[in-house]
C-alpha cells in the first residue's frame, strides 16, 4: 500500500525523464547510427562509419585532445585558487561566510555573452592590454592573445571558478572541526591534520566541484567561441559545425562522444577521489 | 601523593564575548588518578578540559602538564590525547588506522607501530574488528576505538570529554566499570568531564564540582557526597533535604540546633547563635512512628523503586525526602503521621555564604 502511493509520487518526474531525456538520447544513439542523407534526417543504411571517421581522423582526436586539455588546465586552477579560498570562507563567522559566498555568485549573474565579450575587449589586438602595453612602448606588434586555447581556458575557468569553491566550501563548512582537533590531540601539526584528515574528508565537495567544472567545460559553448575563434574549438563547436552543415548523423556520434568522455572522466574523478568513503563524516 | 602532579592548572580564566566560562581555577590532578570535572551544561568543564588540551587559549593564569609551562604551546606538541564526546573517529580510516593514526603522527616505526596497534585493539577487545570503517561498528565499539586510539600513544594525561554520554543506560554502566579497571591496569591519569553525577562517583578518585566556571569543591567523592560545602554541590549529587535552625547551645562536640521542628543535636563547629542550613541525604533520613522524637511530618507520596521506595514527607520544615531500602519492614501510606529524624553524623552544615 505504502509502496504503491510512494510509486505513484516519483511517476511523473520518472516518465518526464523518460520521454525528454532516455528517449531522446536513444533516438540521437539511433541517428548516430545511420548513414548521412541530402533530404532526410538520415540516411536507410546502418553504418558505425560515422564514429570510425571521428576516432580515425587526426583533425578530431586532435581536437578531442585539446577539449581535454582544457579541461584539466580549468580543473587544475579551479583546484589550485578555490581550495584556499573555500578553506578561509569556511572558517568564516556564519555572517561572513554567507556574504563571502554572496560576492562569489556575484559574477554568474552576468551574462556569459557579456563577460565573453569583456574578454575580447581586454585581450584583443587593439584591446586593453595591448593597448597598454603599446603605449608603455613594452611591445613593438600586438600580441596574439585572442583566439588562443589559453584566452579560452583563462575566460573559462573565471566562470567555473565559484562552483569549484562553493562546493568545497560547503564541504568544509560541514566538516566536523572534533576530526582536525582529533588529529592534533594525537600529536598531528597543522599541516598534517591538513594532509590527513581536513583534504581527505572534503573530497565530497572536491569531487562535486570537479565534476560541475568539468561538465560545464564540456558543454560551454559562447566562451570557446568567442574566445577561441577558429583556430581553438573544442568538441562542442563541431557538434554545432555538424549540425550547422546538415550532417546530423555525423554530428549525433559527436554528441555521443563527448557524453562518453563526460561518463569516463566522472567516473575516473569518482574512483580516484571515492567521496562516499567518507560518509558520516558530516555533524 | 608524594608524586609531581600531571597537570596543574593556575588561577585559569577564559572569556567568550562577556562570558566568563572559566573563572580562575586552580587544579592539580596527581599522576595515575582519574580526576572528574563535574557540573551542569554551560558550567565551564568542558572549556577547562580545552584550556589542558590548548584548543582554547586562556586569558590568565598557567597549564603546567607533567611539571611543564604548556599554557602557549600548540595542542599537537602537548603531551595528551583526547577522547570525544562523538568521538571524532576518522571516517576514512579503518579501525586499525584510526589507533595507528597518533604513532604515524610521533613517527613510530612501522613495525612496532603495527604491535602497538595490535596490543591497543586487544586492550579494549577490538582485535576481531581491526580492518572494519568506524560507519560499520556500534556506538559501545567506537567508544572503545576513541579509547585505544587515545591509549595507544601513552600520553601523559588522557582527557575524556563525556565519552560516554552516547551510550545508553546498560551499556554506559558497563563502560564505566571496564574505563576504571584498564585506567588501574595502566596507570595513566585521566581527567574525565561529565554532567552525571553518578558516573563521577563511580569513576574518580577525585571530583571537581563546578559552576558558573568556578570550582564548588574537590575531593574524593565519598567526601563529596557525604560531606558538601553547600547547597549546589548537595543538589547536584543526588538529593538532598535541607533544614533551617539555629544552633542554641552545645554539647561536647554537638551543637543543638532549633529549627521549626524541635531540636536535633549536629555536629559542627560553629558558635552559639549562629544560623545554619543543614543538608540530609534522603537515605540518611529515618521514619519512625510519631510517637519518637524528630521532626514531626506527615506521608504526602510513595513511590515504589525496586530497590528503594521514596516516601515525600510534609513538615513544619518543609518537605523531605526519605529513602527506605526495605519497604515490608516499615511500610507507611499516604497521610500517615510520621517523625523524621537523622543522626548527629548525617546533618552536614553547609556553607551559608556560598548557596
Amino acid at each position: 500500500m505504502k509502496g504503491r502511493f510512494s510509486w505513484l509520487l516519483v511517476a511523473p518526474p520518472l516518465a518526464t525523464a523518460l520521454v525528454f531525456f532516455v528517449a531522446p538520447v536513444a533516438y540521437l544513439f539511433w541517428v548516430s547510427l545511420h548513414t548521412p542523407s541530402a533530404s532526410e534526417l538520415y540516411g536507410k543504411a546502418l553504418t558505425i562509419a560515422n564514429y570510425a571517421n571521428v576516432l580515425g581522423d587526426s583533425f578530431y582526436l586532435a581536437i578531442i585532445r585539446r577539449t581535454l586539455g582544457v579541461a584539466a588546465a580549468i580543473l587544475a586552477l579551479c583546484l589550485l585558487i578555490g581550495y584556499p579560498v573555500a578553506y578561509v570562507i569556511a572558517r568564516l563567522s556564519p555572517r561572513c561566510r554567507m556574504i563571502a559566498l554572496l560576492a562569489l555568485l556575484f559574477p554568474l549573474m552576468v551574462s556569459n555573452v557579456v563577460r565573453a565579450y569583456g574578454w575580447v575587449a581586454l585581450l584583443g589586438r587593439q584591446g586593453v592590454i595591448n593597448n597598454s602595453l603599446r603605449d608603455l612602448r613594452l611591445a613593438d606588434a600586438p600580441l596574439d592573445l585572442l583566439y588562443t586555447t589559453p584566452a579560452v581556458v583563462v575566460a573559462l575557468m573565471t566562470i567555473l571558478l565559484p562552483y569549484m569553491t562553493i562546493s568545497i566550501a560547503n564541504s568544509l563548512t560541514a566538516l566536523d572541526r572534533r576530526y582536525e582537533e582529533a588529529a592534533q590531540a594525537l600529536g598531528a601539526s597543522p599541516w598534517r591534520t591538513f594532509v590527513h584528515v581536513t583534504l581527505p574528508l572534503s573530497t565530497p565537495g572536491v569531487a562535486s566541484g570537479m565534476l560541475l567544472v568539468f561538465l560545464l567545460t564540456l558543454s560551454a559553448y559562447v566562451t570557446i567561441t568567442l574566445l577561441g575563434g577558429p583556430r581553438s574549438k573544442l568538441l562542442v563547436s563541431l557538434v554545432y559545425d555538424g549540425v550547422g552543415a546538415f550532417q546530423w548523423p555525423h554530428a549525433a556520434a559527436l554528441a555521443f562522444i563527448l557524453l562518453a568522455i563526460a561518463l569516463a572522466v566522472t567516473g575516473i574523478i569518482l574512483a580516484i577521489l571515492r567521496p562516499g568513503r567518507v560518509q558520516g563524516a558530516r555533524r | 601523593m608524594t608524586a609531581d602532579p600531571d597537570v596543574r592548572l593556575d588561577g585559569v580564566r577564559k572569556r567568550f564575548g562577556t562570558v566568563t566560562a572559566v573563572d580562575g581555577v586552580t587544579l592539580d590532578i596527581p599522576r595515575g588518578t582519574i580526576f572528574s570535572l563535574l557540573g551542569p551544561s554551560g558550567c565551564g568543564k568542558t572549556t577547562t578540559l580545552r584550556l589542558i588540551a590548548g584548543f582554547e587559549q586562556p586569558d590568565a593564569g598557567n597549564v603546567y602538564i607533567r611539571g611543564e609551562r604548556v599554557t602557549s604551546v600548540p595542542p599537537y606538541r602537548r603531551n595528551f590525547s583526547m577522547v570525544f564526546q562523538s568521538y571524532a573517529l576518522f571516517p576514512h580510516f579503518t579501525v586499525a588506522e584510526n589507533v595507528a593514526f597518533g604513532l604515524r603522527m610521533h613517527r613510530v616505526p612501522r613495525r612496532e607501530r603495527a604491535k602497538s596497534v595490535a596490543d591497543a585493539l586487544a586492550l579494549v577487545k577490538l582485535d576481531a574488528l581491526a580492518d572494519r570503517y568506524p560507519r560499520q561498528l556500534s556506538g559501545g565499539q567506537q567508544q572503545r576505538v576513541a579509547l585505544a586510539r587515545a591509549i595507544v600513544v601513552k600520553p601523559a594525561v588522557l582527557l575524556l570529554d563525556e565519552p560516554l554520554g552516547a551510550l545508553d543506560k546498560m551499556l554506559r554502566e558497563e563502560m564505566q566499570v571496564e574505563l576504571r579497571s584498564l585506567q588501574q591496569r595502566l596507570r595513566i591519569t585521566a581527567v574525565f568531564v561529565t554532567h552525571d553525577q553518578e558516573e563521577a562517583l563511580t569513576l574518580s578518585d577525585r571530583v571537581a564540582v563546578m559552576r558558573n566556571g568556578a570550582i564548588e569543591q574537590v575531593g574524593a567523592p565519598r567526601d563529596i557526597y557525604d560531606l558538601p560545602r553547600n547547597e549546589f554541590v548537595a543538589a547536584f549529587l543526588g538529593a538532598s533535604n535541607f533544614v533551617d535552625g539555629e544552633i542554641v547551645a552545645r554539647d561536647g562536640e554537638h551543637a543543638i540546633v532549633e529549627t521549626a521542628s524541635g531540636r536535633m543535636p549536629l555536629r559542627a563547629d560553629a558558635a552559639i547563635g549562629t544560623r545554619v542550613r543543614i543538608a540530609v541525604r534522603p537515605e540518611r533520613l529515618r521514619i519512625d512512628r510519631s510517637e519518637g522524637d524528630g521532626m514531626k511530618a506527615r506521608i504526602r507520596d510513595v513511590v515504589y523503586r525496586g530497590p528503594v521506595t521514596h516516601y515525600y514527607l510534609e513538615s513544619a520544615v518543609g518537605p523531605l525526602l526519605s529513602y527506605r531500602q526495605d519497604a515490608r519492614a516499615d511500610t507507611w501510606s499516604i497521610g500517615d503521621e510520621v517523625c523524621a529524624g537523622f543522626d548527629a553524623e548525617s546533618g552536614v552544615v553547609l556553607d551559608a555564604t556560598s548557596r
